[in-house]
């Protein structure tokens, strides 16, 4: 799975959305896709997006691979999940999204590492991983500083009203981090974890 | 049944729909005996309930009429309505059938005078109509009823009511104490011809037919077009009785989806295309936008599709809606997105269609054909025989076809010619 994606060379090379078939989660099912449009005319914020999922799955086809990974579209996904209940081929169109936003990222598309969203999932994950809890202050500004020292500074200070407002009415704390009681063993799960993800994402069966 | 002779020389068609009668009178013309065993008090099923067939437009009296005539020519066939099999034993060439009638109340003399149907105060949902009107208690089951005879309602057939529908009748043709009857029939051969049921349109929820009341079902709007339907063939939108102006139809509700339905009706592209021309026959200024997948009009059936695109108030989406919101005054609005243009889009309409697909309707019956195939239709192997709509979705003119051949293999067997 970590090995890059191939970028098709000549027309209509499938090889890009053969890779896709056969390493992103729910791909398989993508294959059955039938371009009804029911995801993308479902999709709350459908009209935001630059392609919307039924394009985008037909640009994987087309083997349009720097646009499909460069698209607002695995960004913009709110995985409100009316797209995967309603598609009449069963394809589950947002963990599909997730997935390729995953790849574009590791593949070091810029439109993807400096999207709002992949800063956001950075910042979520590394207190999760890390304590088990996700702190709000410690993910709001890994998020804000993730733009830079000054963006950072100017993002926190015009949400300190919000900060204090919360802290008065208790909804946020001021000591240390909350943790969940044993880190040591969740760190170890999720090294298994990637352990296994590593060895078998993609086999289907 | 290679080598032994069949025991019985009998076919027994089960439905009496377009494919049943069709099975029926081209066996009973070929010189076989037919027992014909029909669930409702009528012949004529879905076909009898539309307003016209596609690609010609003809109304169905034109092919029902014709095999009623063949049927009351043909002395070797017996019919049963209000009947179904309840058990069927043995095997091919020598079956033994369980036949379970239910009570009619009215006996083979009625005339279908309608004095029964005038001394009837009760009224109940009427199934011909899908429930979209109420006929009396007493009733002749549709206008092209074979046999032409009255029905009276179970629920007052033992009530005051019941006995004020007797003495209406001149020439004593009520029974009220009709019990039905349950009797075994010996055959040689057994032709499915159960047919189909629209799929439940309550359960696409996202189309909120359940209750967005300008959202109606293809069905429904076969019997709005009919003159012999509730509104006499005017089509209007059942909130507020107006004249729509802006009519959508929706392709694919149902079928084609795993969700729902696997497989493709093949009926339905066709069908909306006849309700887009039914539209514009009688609304001059009307626009009728329809949303499709892939149009499926194959072979001669393109012609008729061509005539509607060259109509510029008819205009072909190439979507399928997501969903039907509420909108102003309660008219439905059909969103989704144009797969062609990409445009998300949210259309206001004063009527909305849903093109419901075919199901089995035997699926429940305690599978008696033997061999079905995954989706409840019966797959003809082996001793089992399927026709028309039982056998999985066709259109009226491939339903005859598939009768005929249906006939065809059910000679064979009580011939004891088939291996």
């Amino acid at each position: 799975m970590n090995a890059p994606s191939p970028t098709p060379t000549k027309k209509y090379d499938l090889s890009f959305a053969r890779w896709v078939y056969d390493n992103i989660d729910g791909g398989d099912r993508m294959a059955l896709c039938m371009q009804c449009g029911t995801c993308s005319g479902s999709c709350p914020i459908g009209t935001q997006m630059d392609h919307g999922p039924r394009k985008l799955f037909m640009m994987i086809r087309a083997g349009m691979k720097e646009a499909v990974l460069t698209s607002n579209t695995l960004w913009n996904c709110v995985s409100c999940y009316n797209c995967v209940v309603r598609c009449p081929r069963k394809v589950p169109v947002a963990y599909i999204l997730h997935d390729l936003a995953t790849v574009a990222v590791r593949e070091g598309y810029a439109e993807a590492r400096n999207s709002d969203n992949a800063r956001f999932a950075k910042a979520f994950w590394w207190s999760a991983a890390k304590y088990g809890r996700t702190d709000e202050r410690l993910v709001t500004g890994k998020y804000y500083f993730s733009f830079g020292i000054g963006e950072g500074y100017k993002r926190g200070m015009a949400n300190l009203p919000i900060a204090m407002g919360m802290i008065k009415t208790k909804r946020m704390h001021l000591g240390m981090p909350h943790k969940c009681s044993n880190t040591g063993e969740l760190h170890k799960i999720l090294a298994k974890a990637a352990e296994i993800e590593a060895r078998d994402h993609g086999k289907q069966g | 049944m290679t080598d032994k002779q069949p025991r019985s020389r009998t076919i027994m068609v089960v439905g009496g729909g377009i494919a049943g009668i069709t099975a029926a009178v081209e066996a009973a013309e070929a010189g076989y005996d037919v027992v014909m065993v029909e669930k409702s008090p009528t012949l004529g099923g879905r076909v009898a309930q539309m307003n016209r067939y596609f690609p010609k437009l003809c109304h169905p009296t034109c092919g029902l009429e014709i095999n009623y005539q063949r049927i009351k020519k043909s002395k070797r066939i017996s019919l049963f309505t209000l009947s179904t099999v309840a058990a069927v034993k043995g095997s091919a060439g020598a079956y033994t059938v369980t036949v379970k009638t239910e009570p009619r109340f009215v006996k083979t003399n009625c005339t279908a005078c309608g004095d029964c149907g005038q001394a009837a105060e009760s009224e109940i949902a009427d199934p011909f109509n899908y429930g979209m009107k109420t006929v009396k208690a007493a009733y002749l089951p549709h206008t092209m009823a074979f046999p032409m005879r009255y029905v009276v309602a179970p629920e007052v057939a033992k009530t005051p009511e019941g006995e004020r529908i007797k003495a209406a009748c001149k020439i004593g043709a009520i029974d009220l104490d009709d019990q039905g009857s349950s009797f075994e029939l010996e055959v040689g051969a057994i032709v499915w011809a159960t047919g189909w049921k629209p799929y439940p349109a309550e359960n696409l929820t996202a189309y909120r037919w359940a209750d967005l009341p300008n959202v109606i079902t293809n069905v429904e709007m076969e019997r709005l077009a009919s003159p012999d339907g509730p509104t006499q063939g005017r089509i209007v939108r059942p909130s507020d009785g107006a004249v729509p102006k802006k009519v959508a139809l929706i392709q694919c509700a149902g079928s084609r989806d795993l969700n729902h339905l696997a497989y493709c009706s093949r009926i339905c592209c066709l069908a909306s295309m006849k309700h887009a021309a039914y539209v514009r026959e009688q609304v001059a200024e009307a626009e009728v936008d329809v949303y499709y997948i892939d149009l499926r009009a194959h072979d001669k059936l393109e012609s008729f599709m061509r005539r509607l695109k060259a109509d510029p108030q008819v205009r072909f989406v190439k979507s399928k809606p997501s969903r039907v919101e509420p909108g102003e005054g309660g008219n439905p609005t059909v969103c989704g997105e144009n797969t062609l243009t990409r445009e998300v889009y949210a259309r206001a309409y004063d009527l909305v269609v849903l093109a419901t697909g075919m199901q089995a309707s035997v699926s429940e019956d305690g599978r008696l054909a033997g061999s079905y195939d995954d989706y409840g239709f019966v797959f003809t192997e082996g001793e089992t025989i399927g026709a028309g709509v039982a056998s999985g979705p066709l259109d009226v003119s491939m339903s005859v076809q598939s009768a005929t051949a249906a006939a065809c293999k059910a000679i064979q067997v009580v011939s004891g010619v088939r291996g």
